[in-house]
């Protein structure tokens, strides 16, 4: 008959079982790449902040006195912008979703104290090589160097300094070292 | 990796025309047998420019117009290329390009944004030309087809309207 | 004479997928003229250049649709790209290829799905749908979304796919095929859905060409138009031809659609048995000086992608025009003559984008 073509797709979806799952009731199946939130090793992070300044929606917040790394989990769209720049690979996105809920939820994660005096242990040290070339400033994401060529000045600001060691993956001259 | 030669999309041909240049050139391209692609607008330094690109056989040619920043007039193309009207419009409500003889003209009502040219903000066109009044009614009935009409110059609107209020009457 | 009145249609509507408004000046249920009036969701994401830096923006950018999602990003990197004159891997043009191809394939099962949903066959629409989340997994298996997928990047891709996969991704659609042309033969075959479709909103060569029509509108009319045709990613070494019908009518409009499906899926398959090896992105130095016009054929038709950069972090300007926009004015000619009944039909055959006509 012209008319009712879909007879057959309809007859096997009669017999067979429903194409939907009974969701939150039986649980969904993640694939191993989903992106579902990002999760923080506190242990290893440094709390340099780069994870924060990278983030396109701003969903991260570092707080270096108060020693917390908090995120805002609606805000975030799971692109994995903060686990590709983290300097120690303390991010990881997670392939669950975060739980819905009514309001919008912000974690914050606090740094266990006995690790907050080993973290920043040492400090940033040029030696004679340096050509005052400037590229650790420029690179460094909390403007702690100072570098005037002119002057051959080289000095950094302790305190500012979060040891992340980006300024030494862009020495061309292999002059900086942290200890 | 296909050759560069084979790569039509990697060729760029941008030129920049005098905005009273406009008509004759597009008038040369559409006998050309080129089609509309699309026209945009970039706000820079002092100034506003205008983009419209050209395509024909995967080739498109693109033609640059300058224009002042707090003024900024220039022919319609809409008589030549009649969807034009869409990207002009838009060019018109976001950073206040004064377009004339435009075909279809939405009076400034065809985006909704917070404020009259977000993009060129220096722009004096719209707050002179009175269209704010209008518009302000427009959009506080904006179910009533009449005052859609009204910004308009389609002759069928007018018609519909002179018919309502001849059945009406 | 006749008496006209003018209804509006929209921007609420169930049969809409987003908001678009149309007068209809309509004399005894013909409609006679139509104007268009859009805006209800511009969210300015064309602005966000001044706050957030060029390789942060194709995260913006990539969130325009949800639907030709992967599309914008690959346009976004493409005039970034070519901005700095990168030439990005074998293996990343093909990949992109390959999640453009799927994106195509889910789309249009979606827009059958809805076409179906407009003149109330609502079991086929939840058939096709039910076929589309098959794509849908293979999206979230391989690059972690299920609509936006934040894979492309400027210089390549961020993920890699083994040879298994792609070989297991090749046989899943091919799979599907039976299944495809039961669903697409209800389509193009049923009594009631070709009474719905056929002779309706007729779009001429002539009108075609002259309202620049884009995408599956266009090649249902006889123009063979399709940004494919310049060699970007890796179809100039697959080969390719555009479908195009003849007629003009929404039933036209539909086969070119299910036509693309089928070639999207061979497509697949032929890209993932020539899969080049080596790396999947270089790494870009500098920030973009200069302009540059690149171009996407993205599910609904053509899209332009123009950046300007002045060499700093920051882009001067990102436009995209997407299909929808150039589609409005066929609309507007297609709506003049038809049924009051026959304009939801008609305003889904240009498959209406709006989040992506305003952005």
């Amino acid at each position: 008959m012209p008319g009712l073509k879909i007879g057959k797709m309809i007859m096997r979806s009669l017999g067979g079982k429903p194409a939907t799952l009974m969701y939150p009731v039986i649980p969904r199946e993640w694939t191993e790449r989903t992106r579902g939130h990002i999760s923080v090793d506190m242990e290893a992070c440094i709390l340099c902040g780069i994870c924060g300044k990278k983030c396109p929606t701003d969903a991260i917040t570092v707080s270096r006195d108060a020693k917390t790394w908090s995120i805002k989990r609606m805000q975030c769209i799971q692109c994995s912008c903060c686990v590709e720049v983290c300097p120690k690979t303390c991010l990881l996105n997670e392939a669950t979703y975060t739980t819905p809920a009514a309001y919008k939820i912000v974690d914050t994660f606090e740094k266990p104290e006995e690790q907050g005096a080993a973290a920043n242990e040492g400090s940033l040290q040029c030696d004679d090589t340096c050509v005052f070339c400037g590229i650790c400033a420029k690179k460094c994401p909390q403007e702690a160097i100072t570098v005037v060529r002119k002057e051959k000045k080289w000095e950094v600001d302790d305190d500012k300094c979060t040891r992340c060691g980006l300024c030494l993956e862009g020495c061309p001259k292999n002059s900086l070292k942290i200890e | 990796m296909s050759e560069t030669s084979e790569r039509k999309d990697l060729i760029q041909d941008i030129r920049a025309i005098e905005a009273s240049d406009l008509l004759a050139s597009v008038a040369d391209v559409k006998t050309a047998g080129y089609r509309l692609g699309q026209a945009c607008a970039t706000k820079t330094e002092g100034g506003v420019e205008l983009l419209y690109s050209f395509e024909k056989d995967e080739i498109l040619k693109n033609l640059k117009v300058s224009l002042d920043e707090k003024r900024p007039e220039i022919q319609s193309i809409s008589g030549i290329y009649w969807p034009a009207f869409i990207y002009e419009n838009e060019m018109h409500d976001l950073f206040g390009v004064t377009f004339k003889n435009l075909a279809l003209d939405y009076g400034g009502h065809f985006f909704k944004t917070a404020m009259p040219t977000p993009w060129n903000p220096a722009a004096v066109s719209a707050a002179d030309d009175g269209d704010v009044d209008d518009g302000a009614a427009a959009a506080a009935s904006a179910d009533d087809a009449d005052t859609v009409g009204a910004a308009d110059e389609t002759s069928v609107d007018t018609d519909g309207a002179d018919e309502k209020k001849g059945g009406e009457a | 004479m006749a008496k006209r009145t003018v209804i509006p249609f929209g921007p609420q509507h169930p049969v809409l997928p987003e908001p678009i408004h149309l007068d209809l000046v309509i004399e005894d249920e013909t409609v006679v003229e139509a104007i268009p009036s859009i805006g209800f969701i511009h969210r300015g994401l064309e602005k966000l250049v001044e706050k957030n830096e060029w390789p942060e923006m194709v995260y913006v950018i990539e969130r325009i649709c949800g639907i030709c999602s992967f599309g914008h990003g690959w346009g976004y990197c493409k005039t970034i790209e070519g901005n700095l004159g990168v030439a990005v891997p074998p293996r990343a043009e093909y990949l992109r290829t390959i999640w453009h191809e799927l994106g195509r394939i889910h789309s249009h099962l979606l827009w059958l799905g809805l076409l179906a949903d407009a003149f109330g066959f609502e079991s086929l629409f939840m058939h096709s749908w039910r076929l589309r989340e098959t794509v849908l997994d293979i999206f979230e298996e391989t690059t972690g979304g299920r609509v936006i997928f934040s894979v492309c990047k400027v210089g390549g891709i961020r993920k890699d796919v083994t040879d298994e996969k792609l070989a297991e991704i090749a046989e899943t659609l091919n799979g599907m095929i039976p299944e495809l042309e039961e669903l697409t033969e209800v389509f193009l075959e049923d009594l009631s859905v070709k009474n719905r479709l056929e002779g309706v909103g007729v779009l001429s060569e002539d009108d075609a060409r002259e309202l620049c029509a884009v995408g599956p509108v266009a090649r249902a009319s006889g123009v063979g138009a399709d940004v494919r045709l310049d060699g970007h990613g890796a179809y100039a070494e697959l080969g390719f031809e555009p479908c195009v019908e003849e007629g003009g009518d929404s039933m036209a409009r539909c086969r070119v659609r299910v036509r693309e499906i089928f070639q999207s899926i061979d497509l697949i398959a032929r890209a993932a048995a020539r899969m080049p090896d080596g790396a999947i992105d270089v790494k870009v130095k500098g920030n973009p000086q200069g302009e540059f016009v690149g171009r996407m054929e993205q599910p609904r038709g053509e899209a332009y992608y123009y950046s300007k950069g002045n060499g700093s972090k920051f882009l001067e300007r990102i436009r995209v025009r997407t299909p929808t926009n150039a589609n409005i004015p066929a609309l507007v000619k297609m709506l003049q003559g038809c049924d009051l009944a026959d304009v939801p039909v008609l305003v889904l055959t240009i498959d209406p984008c709006i989040s992506c006509t305003e952005r």
